[in-house]
Parts: C-alpha cells; sequence; structure tokens
C-alpha cells in the first residue's frame, strides 16, 4: 500500500472526486477507481471482489426478506466457503497433483496457481458483517452500488481497518456534499504520522533487527531479547502505520472510518490489549466468533477455556494457513483463557487477599502483558 | 430494571463484590467487567427481560453504564 502508485492514484481520485456532483455519481467513481486500483494490482482480486459483492447484495436482500437462520447461515456459508478455497488451496495442491499424475490422460493441474487474491481476508470478514448484521436486524439491505464501494474501497481494501457496513454505508448516502479543507487538512496528517511510524520507526527497526532474526546464532541470547523486543515495536509501528494511512487517505474523500490501535502497549491485560489491538478485527472476532460459540453451551470449561481458544486460534488462521499462526491464536486464547479463570477463582473467592491497585501494579501489569505479547510474536514470525 | 443488572453485574463480574456501582459507573472504559465476560451479561438479559441483544451493540460505547444498558434494551 505504501507505495507511489497508492499515492499518485489517491491524489487523481480525491480531485475528481470532489470535482463531481454528491453521491452517488461520486459513489460509483469511488468504487470504479478503487476496483481499477485493485484490478491492476492482482485482477483476481478484483474478480472476487465482484462476484462477493453480487453474492452479498443478493443474499443480504434474501435474508431482509426471509428472516429465517437458514438463509443467513447459506449466505454467510458461502462466503466462508470462497475464503477456505483460496486459504487452503496452496495446500490441497499435492493432492490434486498426484490425482492429476494418477489419472494420467488429464493435464497437470496445480490449485495453487489460483493466488490468494489481495485482500481476501478483509473482504470476506466484511461481507460476513453485512449479512450477519441484515440477519440481526442492525441494518437494512444496501443498493448494490454501496455494497459494492463497501467491499472494495482501496483506501482500506489490502489492510484494514475491517469497516462495518451500519458505519460505513450511511456515510455514502449522508456524505458531506462540499469539499471542506478540513478532510484534507486531517487526512493529510494522519498520512503522515502513519509514514512516520511506517517509514521511519518500523523500517528503522527493521534494519537493526532483521540480521539477528535471519542468524539468531550468531548472536548473544541478550541482544536476540532485544531483537524480539524490537519485533514487537516494529510489528506495531508498521501496522499501525498502514491503519493510519488507511485511515487518512479514506478521510480525504470525507469518509470516517473506524480506528484500529490505541496504545496496545500499555495495557494492564490481555483481554485489554486485545480491546486496543487490531480493534476491527478484535471487535469481528468478538460479534461474530466469540459470542454465538458462548451461545453453545453454559458450561464452565466450554466458556472459560474452549471459546478462547477456539476464537483465538481462528484469529490465528485468519493472519495465514500456517501452524505457528494457530499456535499463536493460541498462545492468545490460552492467555484470556487464564485471565477468566484467575477472575472467576477470585471472585469465588473474595476472601482471597490481592495487591492494591496503584500505579506500580498497574506498570508491572502492563510490563507483564508487553512481555506475554511480545513472547507469542515468536510464533506468530514463525 | 437498572437494580437488576446492578446486583447481577455485582455478583458475577467484580472481583470485589463491596464495590459500589450506580447507574453510571463506568463498567468497561474502566476495566472493572472484561469484555470477554459480557456473554453471561447477554444471556441474563435475554432471560431477565426476554431481550437479545446482539453483540454489536454491545460496546464500550453503548454498553459501558447501566444506564446505557438500559437504553438500549429499550430498543430491542
Amino acid at each position: 500500500m505504501v507505495t507511489l502508485g497508492f499515492f499518485i492514484v489517491l491524489v487523481v481520485t480525491v480531485l475528481v472526486y470532489w470535482l463531481l456532483p454528491r453521491s452517488p455519481v461520486r459513489t460509483g467513481f469511488l468504487t470504479l477507481a478503487s476496483l481499477g486500483w485493485i484490478a491492476a494490482n492482482d485482477p483476481l482480486s478484483a474478480a472476487v471482489v465482484l462476484a462477493l459483492a453480487a453474492y452479498a447484495y443478493f443474499m443480504g436482500n434474501l435474508i431482509a426478506a426471509r428472516r429465517t437462520p437458514l438463509v443467513h447461515r447459506l449466505g454467510v456459508g458461502g462466503i466462508l466457503a470462497v475464503l477456505a478455497f483460496f486459504k487452503f488451496a496452496g495446500l490441497l495442491d499435492a493432492a490434486v497433483a498426484d490425482i492429476g499424475r494418477f489419472a494420467g490422460a488429464l493435464p497437470e493441474f496445480h490449485l495453487s496457481h489460483l493466488l490468494l487474491p489481495l485482500g481476501i481476508s478483509y473482504i470476506t470478514f466484511k461481507y460476513i458483517s453485512y449479512l450477519t448484521d441484515i440477519h440481526w436486524k442492525l441494518i437494512a439491505p444496501g443498493k448494490f452500488i454501496d455494497v459494492l464501494c463497501y467491499g472494495s474501497l482501496f483506501t482500506i481494501f489490502a489492510a484494514g481497518p475491517i469497516e462495518r457496513y451500519e458505519r460505513f454505508g450511511p456515510q455514502l448516502r449522508e456524505a458531506a456534499p462540499e469539499f471542506l479543507v478540513a478532510y484534507l487538512d486531517e487526512g493529510l496528517y494522519r498520512i503522515a504520522f502513519g509514514l512516520f511510524k511506517k517509514l521511519v520507526i518500523a523500517d528503522w527497526i527493521g534494519y537493526f533487527i532483521d540480521p539477528v532474526w535471519r542468524s539468531p546464532a550468531s548472536y548473544d541470547p541478550a541482544i536476540r531479547l532485544l531483537a524480539l523486543a524490537g519485533y514487537s515495536i516494529q510489528i506495531y509501528t508498521d501496522f499501525a502505520g498502514y491503519s493510519d494511512i488507511a485511515i487518512g487517505s479514506s478521510r480525504c474523500f470525507g469518509l470516517t472510518i473506524m480506528e484500529n490501535f490505541d496504545w496496545p502497549y500499555v495495557q494492564p491485560n490481555i483481554s485489554m490489549f486485545w480491546r486496543h489491538w487490531h480493534i476491527s478485527l478484535s471487535d469481528w472476532l468478538r460479534d461474530y466468533v466469540f459470542f454465538p460459540l458462548s451461545r453453545v453451551s453454559q458450561r464452565r470449561v466450554w466458556l472459560l477455556g474452549a471459546v478462547p481458544l477456539i476464537a483465538m486460534g481462528l484469529c490465528g488462521l485468519w493472519h495465514g494457513t500456517a501452524w505457528h499462526f494457530i499456535l499463536w491464536g493460541l498462545w492468545h486464547g490460552a492467555g484470556i483463557a487464564a485471565l477468566q479463570w484467575w477472575r472467576a477463582f477470585l471472585r469465588a473467592h473474595p476472601g482471597v487477599r490481592v495487591v492494591p491497585t496503584g500505579w506500580w501494579t498497574r506498570t508491572a501489569s502492563a510490563l507483564l502483558t508487553f512481555t506475554f505479547v511480545t513472547a507469542g510474536w515468536l510464533w506468530f514470525r514463525g | 430494571m437498572e437494580e437488576k443488572l446492578i446486583a447481577f453485574i455485582r455478583e458475577e463480574f467484580l472481583t470485589d463484590p463491596s464495590q459500589d456501582i450506580t447507574p453510571d459507573t463506568k463498567l468497561l472504559s474502566s476495566g472493572l467487567v472484561d469484555s470477554f465476560s459480557l456473554v453471561s451479561l447477554q444471556a441474563f438479559i435475554e432471560k431477565e427481560f426476554g431481550k437479545r441483544i446482539p453483540a454489536p451493540r454491545i460496546t464500550v460505547q453503548s454498553f459501558d453504564t447501566v444506564r446505557q444498558m438500559v437504553r438500549v434494551i429499550g430498543q430491542f
């Protein structure tokens, strides 16, 4: 996303957008420009977002008309099938090649040639929330152009935030009719801030720590620990920088996109960390995985143990189809489960003395949480 | 409704049950109540008041105080 091409497209699109009469012409132009940008980077992704938008539009109207759990499940199941197909296509590759060789006459076909479309994880999660929110009667189905714009908006396409249609759709309909300098002022400031985080902090940390990560055996344990802590800061500033650029770029069109990070490394426990880290993803998981899973059973072992592990394991899988991502998710799931059990224990034993809350306990808690999260990055980086 | 919610929150969520809670006490943003614990609050509201509140409405912005909870419950 941080390419010269992106910023050229952004400047040209912003200029034309504000010269056009108000919505829906502006929305149509923004959608076309977004599809053009996506197609230039990955034609398959443009085709996928078009198909998924048409599917979500159709299923959204069907869910609103029928209001049955079955139609909702069919709608979400279809999107999940697309996500699973692209995510696991590479893993099935060897099996399909073997079958091809066995059949002999068949031409050899590699599923992995269907590369993972750009932004597929984000598009699918956005459309699942769209269909589910219609099913829960939180929103009404949108017009096709709005639904397509929601899935394809190039400023948030590749790396989020995973905005909700409930906030996004009305902005397209009620978009400010007049251009305001404040939009550019706020947007450009945010972009500059994001570029600073990404290019100055994250990339420079990477310059120092990458050699240690490449050949850790050549360095002292203390240097390796520093490189791990450095990676913790690097991944935060890199991703938060991307989010700033995405939010700032969207602001140039007068759009307000949800925040994605809010001082995650100073939070006192792992639950609070996830409320401040990749907020759009953690909110999504909470609303569409954690809560529904929790309704399956009221048993303590399920609610306090299994649900956090499953939800965070899926969070890891969403980041990539590799065991180290799943282990990273399970690490966090185990942390959340441990916190839940500890709180349940304290509630059940009111006589147990805990350390009184003060600035130093809060600092120690934040340091402990940072250490836990940083250790988890070992799994994540693989 | 406020009294029932306060009694449930004090009983189920607080590690110090003697802590004072008013309808305007900030529960989520202050960290008194863990957002992951809210599933049992959702189940309690459904059982006690017959209202199923969708998860996207149970947020720090809309569900932080008992007064806000009552307002949201009234919308369903």
